[in-house]
C-alpha cells in the first residue's frame, strides 16, 4: 500500500528520467564555467602524472641497470615532478569541484525551495513533507557527496588508465595485450554482477527509508504513544523494520566483499600474466628489464578505477534518482499567473462566490455554492464538523482555486488577481493556529514587519490577551517552540488573532478562532472585535453562538452546500439546522432549576 | 561527565571506543579482522617483494625460478583474496550490527523518556539524531575496520619487508611517519569545527524546511514567501561556506601525505640506483621498495578521509549520549495492580513550571463513576492538571491518587491501559483509519473498533468512505477536518473501555450538538466510567454532574447558577 503512495508521489511531481537528468545536472555543474575548466584541466594533468610515473620508474631502472647514475637521478626527480604536479593538480581539483558541485548542490536546494512556494496547495496533499524533505535535504547532500567526491577520482583514475594504455601501447603493443587480456574479464564479471548489485542496493536504501518514516512519526506522535502506552508496540514495530535493514545490508555487503576478493585474485593473475609473458620478450630482448617493471605497475593501477567503478555505479544510481525527483519539485507546475494580472489595492462592492463547487479528491466539499459578501458586512458561518466552512475558506482566500464556477472581488475573477495584491486585502486567522520557532513578539511581527512591542503590547492590552500571556513564563518573549508546543491551545489562538488584528485587513476571515479560548477572555475579544471590524468586512466561522451577535447574517453549510442564509431572527423562525444547533447550546432556560 | 572524560583522552578514537558498547557478542569479530587484515596485508606487499626477486633473477639471467614465483604469486593471491573478503565482509558485519543494536537502544531510550524531554527538542533535531548521527558512527566504525586497521598493518609489514629489502630503504620509509601522523592531527584539528557546523546547519536546514511546509498556508496568506525563501537561502549558503573551508583544508592536507610518501620513494629511487651503480647490485630490491611504498599510497590519502569520517562521528556521539543518558526516564515501578475504585484524588498537589507555580495545594475528589468537568482561563494548567493523573507531567509537591493509590505506585503500564486520555495535540499516524483507532493495542477486534467509533460519532462518516474503515489518512491518505480528528481521537481513547477517560478540550471543534451526543453514548455504552472534561463550553459544563474552575492556581467547585454566570454575559445578542 504504502509504495503506492510513494508512487503516486513520483508520478505526481514528475520525476525526470536517468539521461534528461544527468544532462541538466551536467549543465548546472557546468554553469560556474572556471571553475569547471580548472577542474577539467587538473583532472587531465592528474591523469597525465599518474600514466607517466610507472615509465619514469621503469626508466630509473634501465638507467641503473646500464649503470647510469645521472640517468637514475634525473628519472628519480621525474618521478617526484610528477607527484608534486599531481599533487598541485590535485588541490585545484578539490577546491573546485567541491566548488562547482556545491554550488550545484545550494542551487537544487534553493531552486527546489522557492518552487514549493509557487506550487499549488494541493501539491501538499499529495507530496508530503517527509518526501520533500528528504528529497531537498538526504538525496541532494547524496548528488553533493557523488560530485564532490566520487566522480573526480573515478574520471582522473579513468583518463589515467586510458594514457596508460597508449603509453603502454607505443612501449610495446604485444605485451599491452597481454597486460589487457585481464581488462575484459574484470568489466564482464563487474557487469555480470550489476544486476545483483543494485537489486541488494535498492533494497538498502528502503529499508532505511522505512526505518526514518517510522522514526519521524514516533517522534512527532509520543505524546499519544505515551498516553496510550504502545511504547512496547512501537519498539517491536520498529525492531522489524530494523531487522530488515541489517538483513538487506548484510546481503548487499556478502556480495560486495566477495567481488573485492574476486578482484584481488584477477589482480594478480593481471601480474602474473605480465610477468610471464614480459620474460619470455625479455629473454628474446624484445624489452628491457625497465619496460617491464613499467608494464608490472600499469596493470596494478588499472584495478583501483574498476572497482571504484563499481562503487560509483551504486552512487551514480541514487543520485541520478535523486536529481530527477529535484528536478520533479523544481518543475511541479505553479499556480498559474495570467497575463496581466490585475494588481487589484482595494476592495470596494462585494466578494461573490458563484455556482462554486469544489472537491479535494473524490468526493466534493462544496457543490454549487453561491454567496454575496458585500463591503463591510459581517457574515457568519455555522454547521456541523467536515460540512465544509474550512474549505469554504480556503477558497476565498484562494488557497485552492474553484472547480467549477469562480469568485470575484468587485467583478474581478480573483483569478485574475495578483495573488500577493489579494493577500494584502484579505487575511484569515486559520483553524490551525501555526507558530514559527522564535519568540510571541516575532510570530506577531511576521504580519508586520515594523511593529514594535509597544504596538504588539497595547493591541494584546486591548484585545483582553495580556491575561492569556501574562501566563507564560517570559510573557510575549516566549519562545513557541517547535509549532508552538510551549504554548497552550488557546495561547496559539490568542497569537493568531493578534497577528490577523496587526495587519489591519480590509477582510477578515476567522476560523473557529476561539475555539481554544476561554469564554472569559472571549468577551473581551468580543468587544475588541465588533470595534475593529466596523469598517471592515468580517467573515466568521464559529461553534460559539456566543460570537454570533457579532454578525449581520448567518450563512448554515451542510454537507457542501448552504442550506440557510439570513439573519439571526430569521433562521430561529426558520427551525431549521441553525435554530436546533443554537438551542442546544443556549438552552439557557431550563438551566436554572 | 564521563562522556566528556572520554572524549578529551581519546581523541580521534573515541568513536571507536564508544561503539564497542555496541557491538554485544559481535566484538570478536573484530579480532578476526584483525588476524584477517594482517594476514592479506602480509600477502598483497609480499608481491612486491617476489616480484623483486623476479627481476633479481632476471638481471642474474636465471629465469628457471621464474614459473615458482609465478605460482607464488598466485597462491598468495588467492590467500590474499580470502583474507580480504573476511576483512571487508567482517566490518561489514560488525558495523551494521552496531547500527542494528544502537538503533535499538535509542529508541528503546526514546520511548522511556518523559513527555519533558520532548519538549526541549525539535522533532527534527531528534530524527537527525536517530539517523544521521547513528549513521555518521557506523560509517567510521566500518572504515576503521575495512581501511584503518588494514593501513596500519600495511605500514607495519612495509617496514619489516624494507628491512628484510635493505635497511637504508626502512630507514626512509619510517621516517615519513612521523610527518603523516603530525599532519593528521593537524588536519583533524583544523577540520573539526567545520564539520560540527555543517551538521549543524544540516540539522537546520531539516528544521526550516519542516516548518515551513508545516506552516505553508500562513507563509503564503500573509505572503511571506520571499522571507522564507530568503532565510532559507542563508542557512544554504553558510552550507556552502563551511564545505568550502573543508576544501581549502583538504586540498593542502590531503594531497601534501602522499606527498611526503613520494619524496621518500624518491629517495629510495635515488639511494638504491647510487648503491647500484656503484656496486651493481641486482635493482630487484629497490623495485620492490618502490612498489610497495605505490601501495601504501592509496590507503593513506585515504586516512584523510578517515579523519572527516572521525569528525563526523564524533560530532554525533554527544548528541546519540543525550538520549542514551538516563535523565528524564520516566521512574517505572513493575509491581502494583490498578485499584478496584476509579475516583480520583488530588492531595495538595502543586506544579511549578519555570519561576511559575501553576497549580497550588490542590485539593480535588472525583467520585467514581462520575462525570465532571474542569473549566478555567486559557493557560491556567487544566491540562497539566489532568495530565498529572498518568504521569505525563509531575506534581512538584503533594499526589494524585486513584482509588486511592498513589498513582506513581501503579505501573505506568496498568495505569495508562486503564486511564485513558485524549491530548489536545492529536497525533494521527500514516496508516488506515482502523489501524488509527486500535494504535497498536492488540485484542481490538473489528466490531470494538466499529463501536468505538459510533460513540464517537464518527462512524458515520467512516461508512460514507470509499474504503471505509480501511481507507487510508494520515501523512500518505486523505486529511480529515479539525473535528473529523478530534472524534477519531475519542474513538482511540474509548475503544478499550477505560475505566477513566480524560478529555483535554477535544471537542472544541466538533459542533456542541455532536459534543452532547457523543458523552451520552460514552455514559451509556462503557459502565461505571468516570469522565474528566477539560471545557470550555456552557453545554458540556451543564452536562457535567460536577464542575470545577482553574483560576489563580487554585480549584473550585462551582454550583449550576455560578457556571451559568460564568458564561451568561458572554451569550449577548
Ligand atoms: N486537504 C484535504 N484533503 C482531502 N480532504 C479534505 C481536505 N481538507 C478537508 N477535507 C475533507 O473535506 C470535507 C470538508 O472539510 P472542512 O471544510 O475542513 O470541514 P469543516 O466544516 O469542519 O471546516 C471533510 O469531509 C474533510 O474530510
Ligand atoms: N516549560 C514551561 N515552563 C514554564 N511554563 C510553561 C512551560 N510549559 C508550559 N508552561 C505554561 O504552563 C501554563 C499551563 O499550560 P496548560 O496546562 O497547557 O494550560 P491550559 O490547558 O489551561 O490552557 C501555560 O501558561 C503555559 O504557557
Ligand atoms: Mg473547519
Ligand atoms: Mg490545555
Amino acid at each position: 500500500m504504502k509504495d503506492d503512495y510513494e508512487k503516486e508521489e513520483e508520478k505526481f511531481i514528475n520525476t525526470l528520467g536517468a539521461t534528461a537528468s544527468l544532462k541538466r545536472l551536467i549543465k548546472d555543474v557546468a554553469k560556474e564555467r572556471k571553475s569547471f575548466a580548472t577542474v577539467v584541466i587538473a583532472v587531465v594533468t592528474t591523469a597525465t602524472a599518474l600514466a607517466f610515473y610507472p615509465l619514469a620508474i621503469g626508466y630509473a631502472v634501465n638507467s641503473m641497470a646500464n649503470r647510469d647514475m645521472y640517468g637514475v637521478i634525473f628519472y628519480g626527480l621525474v618521478f617526484l615532478l610528477l607527484y608534486l604536479i599531481q599533487m598541485i593538480a590535485n588541490r585545484f581539483r578539490v577546491i573546485h569541484t567541491t566548488k562547482i558541485s556545491q554550488l550545484a548542490v545550494k542551487g537544487l536546494r534553493d531552486r527546489s525551495f522557492t518552487s514549493i512556494h509557487s506550487v499549488p496547495i494541493s501539491f501538499f496533499t499529495v507530496v508530503k513533507s517527509g518526501f520533500l524533505i528528504s528529497r531537498i535535504t538526504n538525496d541532494a547532500e547524496t548528488i553533493g557527496d557523488f560530485l564532490t567526491f566520487q566522480i573526480p577520482q573515478v574520471i582522473s583514475g579513468f583518463s589515467a588508465v586510458i594514457l596508460s594504455i597508449v603509453i603502454m601501447l607505443y612501449l610495446d603493443p604485444t605485451l599491452t595485450l597481454y597486460a589487457l587480456i585481464i581488462l575484459p574479464v574484470l568489466s564482464i564479471f563487474t557487469l555480470s554482477l550489476q544486476g545483483k548489485v543494485r537489486e541488494n542496493y535498492l533494497k538498502t536504501r528502503k529499508t532505511i527509508a522505512a526505518i526514518t518514516g517510522n522514526l519521524a512519526e514516533n517522534i512527532n506522535s509520543i505524546r499519544s504513544i505515551k498516553a496510550f502506552n504502545v511504547e512496547t508496540y512501537v519498539n517491536s514495530k520498529f525492531d522489524s523494520l530494523n531487522t530488515e535493514n541489517l538483513d538487506a545490508n548484510i546481503r548487499a555487503s556478502r556480495l560486495s566483499s566477495a567481488y573485492g576478493a574476486v578482484i584481488r585474485v584477477l589482480e594478480f593473475i593481471g601480474i602474473s600474466i605480465v610477468i610471464y609473458e614480459g620474460v619470455i620478450e625479455l629473454q628474446i630482448g624484445l624489452i628491457t628489464i625497465g619496460t617491464l617493471v613499467s608494464f608490472i605497475f600499469y596493470v596494478q593501477e588499472f584495478f583501483d578505477p574498476v572497482t571504484q567503478l563499481s562503487q560509483l555505479y551504486n552512487a551514480y544510481q541514487s543520485s541520478i534518482v535523486g536529481a530527477g525527483r529535484i528536478y520533479g519539485i523544481i518543475d511541479s507546475p505553479k499556480e498559474i499567473i495570467p497575463e496581466g494580472s490585475v494588481p487589484v489595492d482595494t476592495f470596494e462592492t462585494a466578494l461573490e462566490l458563484r455556482n462554486v463547487t469544489f472537491s479535494y479528491g473524490e468526493d466534493t466539499a462544496l457543490n454549487d455554492v453561491n454567496l454575496t459578501i458585500s463591503n463591510k458586512e459581517k457574515v457568519g458561518i455555522v454547521g456541523h464538523t467536515g460540512a465544509g466552512k474550512t474549505t469554504l475558506s480556503n477558497l476565498m482566500l484562494k488557497l485552492y482555486l474553484p472547480e467549477k464556477g469562480e469568485i470575484l472581488l468587485d467583478t474581478n475573477d480573483t483569478r485574475n488577481i495578483l495573488t500577493s495584491r489579494y493577500r494584502d486585502i484579505i487575511i484569515p486567522v486559520l483553524q490551525e493556529p501555526f507558530l514559527f520557532r522564535g519568540t510571541l513578539y516575532e510570530n506577531i511581527r511576521i504580519a508586520k514587519k515594523d511593529a514594535s512591542n509597544e504596538e504588539i503590547e497595547k493591541l494584546a492590552l486591548e484585545f483582553g490577551l495580556e491575561r492569556i500571556f501574562s501566563r507564560l513564563p517570559d510573557g510575549l518573549n516566549t519562545d513557541a517552540g517547535e509549532l508552538g508546543r510551549n504554548l497552550s491551545e488557546g495561547q496559539k489562538q490568542a497569537i493568531a488573532i493578534l497577528r490577523a488584528i496587526i495587519r489591519a485587513p480590509q477582510v477578515l476571515i476567522m476560523d473557529e478562532p476561539t475555539s481554544n479560548i476561554d469564554p472569559f477572555s472571549e468577551k473581551d475579544i468580543f468587544a475588541s472585535l465588533e470595534k475593529f471590524s466596523e469598517n471592515r468586512t468580517l467573515i466568521l466561522i464559529t461553534h460559539r453562538f456566543s460570537m454570533i451577535s457579532l454578525v449581520d447574517r448567518i450563512v448554515v453549510v451542510d454537507q457542501g452546500k448552504i442550506i440557510e442564509n439570513g439573519d439571526f431572527e430569521t433562521l430561529m423562525k426558520k427551525k431549521g439546522m441553525f435554530y436546533s444547533m443554537y438551542n442546544i447550546v443556549n438552552a439557557n432556560d431550563n438551566w436554572s432549576v | 561527565m564521563n562522556n566528556k572524560k572520554i572524549s578529551k583522552n581519546s581523541g580521534v578514537f573515541e568513536p571507536l571506543l564508544f561503539s564497542m558498547k555496541y557491538l554485544g557478542r559481535k566484538r570478536s569479530t573484530i579480532y578476526l579482522i584483525i588476524v584477517a587484515a594482517i594476514i592479506t596485508t602480509a600477502t598483497r606487499l609480499y608481491v612486491p617483494v617476489v616480484i623483486g626477486s623476479i627481476v633479481n633473477s632476471i638481471q642474474e639471467r636465471n629465469f628457471s625460478v621464474l614459473s615458482y614465483f609465478v605460482e607464488l604469486i598466485l597462491i598468495l593471491a588467492v590467500v590474499s583474496a580470502i583474507a580480504t573478503f573476511i576483512v571487508n565482509f567482517g566490518a561489514q558485519y560488525a558495523s551494521q550490527h552496531y547500527a542494528y543494536n544502537l538503533r535499538k537502544k535509542v529508541v528503546n531510550s526514546l520511548t522511556k523518556k518523559d513527555v519533558s524531554f520532548f519538549h526541549g527538542s525539535t522533532s527534527g533535531d531528534l530524527l537527525s539524531r536517530t539517523t544521521m548521527d547513528i549513521d555518521a558512527t557506523r560509517n567510521f566504525l566500518m572504515n576503521t575496520l575495512s581501511q584503518l586497521i588494514p593501513t596500519i598493518m600495511m605500514i607495519i609489514f612495509g617496514f619489516v619487508y624494507m628491512l628484510y629489502l635493505n635497511y637504508v630503504f626502512a630507514l626512509f620509509f619510517i621516517s615519513t611517519i612521523p610527518f603523516l601522523i603530525y599532519i593528521g592531527m593537524v588536519f583533524q584539528r583544523k577540520q573539526r569545527m567545520h564539520w560540527r557546523q555543517i551538521r549543524e546547519l544540516y540539522g537546520e536546514m531539516n528544521e526550516r524546511l519542516q516548518e515551513d511546509i508545516a506552516g505553508q498556508r500562513t507563509v503564503r496568506t500573509y505572503s511571506l514567501e520571499n522571507s522564507q525563501i530568503g532565510r532559507f537561502q542563508d542557512v544554504t549558503g553558510s552550507y556552502y561556506g563551511e564545505y568550502m573551508d573543508v576544501a581549502y583544508l583538504r586540498g593542502f592536507y590531503n594531497n601534501i601525505m602522499p606527498f611526503i610518501i613520494s619524496v621518500a620513494a624518491t629517495g629510495v629511487i635515488i639511494y638504491g640506483g647510487y648503491e647500484s651503480v656503484i656496486t651493481g647490485v641486482e635493482v630487484g630490491n629497490l623495485v620492490a621498495a618502490v612498489n610497495i611504498f605505490n601501495l601504501i599510497t592509496f590507503p593513506v590519502s585515504f586516512l584523510g578521509r578517515l579523519i572527516v569520517f572521525s569528525e563526523n562521528a564524533r560530532a554525533g556521539i554527544g548528541r546519540i549520549n543525550t538520549i542514551l543518558s538516563t535523565d528524564h526516564d520516566e521512574d517505572l515501578v513493575s509491581t502494583g495492580t490498578f485499584p478496584d475504585s476509579n475516583g480520583i484524588q488530588f492531595h495538595d498537589v502543586s506544579v511549578i513550571k519555570g519561576n511559575r507555580e501553576i497549580l497550588k495545594n490542590v485539593n480535588m475528589n472525583i467520585e467514581p463513576g462520575s462525570f465532571v468537568c474542569i473549566t478555567g482561563e486559557t493557560g491556567t494548567g487544566k491540562s497539566t492538571l489532568v495530565n498529572l493523573i498518568t504521569v505525563l507531567e509531575k506534581c512538584t509537591s503533594g499526589y494524585v491518587s486513584v482509588g486511592g493509590v498513589d498513582v506513581r505506585n501503579i505501573p505506568l503500564e496498568t495505569l495508562r491501559k486503564n486511564v485513558a486520555i485524549v491530548p489536545q495535540e492529536i497525533n494521527i499516524l500514516s496508516g488506515t483509519i482502523a489501524d488509527n483507532i486500535r494504535f497498536g493495542r492488540s485484542g481490538i477486534g473489528d466490531e470494538m473498533v466499529i463501536r468505538a467509533a459510533k460513540i464517537a460519532r464518527i462512524d458515520d462518516f467512516v461508512s460514507g468512505l470509499p474504503g471505509k474503515y480501511e481507507t487510508l489518512i494520515g501523512e500518505r491518505g486523505i486529511t480529515l477536518s479539525g473535528g473529523q480528528k478530534q472524534r477519531l481521537a475519542i474513538a482511540r481513547a474509548v475503544v478499550t473501555e477505560p475505566s477513566i477517560l480524560i478529555l483535554d478540550d477535544v471537542t472544541s471543534s466538533v459542533d456542541p450538538e455532536t459534543e452532547l451526543k457523543i458523552f451520552k453514548e460514552i455514559g451509556k455504552n462503557i459502565e461505571n466510567i468516570t469522565v474528566v472534561l477539560v471545557s470550555l463550553r456552557y453545554s458540556a459544563m451543564k452536562y457535567s454532574e460536577e464542575r470545577y474552575i482553574l483560576k489563580d492556581s487554585t480549584i473550585m467547585e462551582l454550583d449550576e447558577i455560578e457556571s451559568m454566570n460564568l458564561f451568561s454575559s458572554g451569550e449577548g445578542q
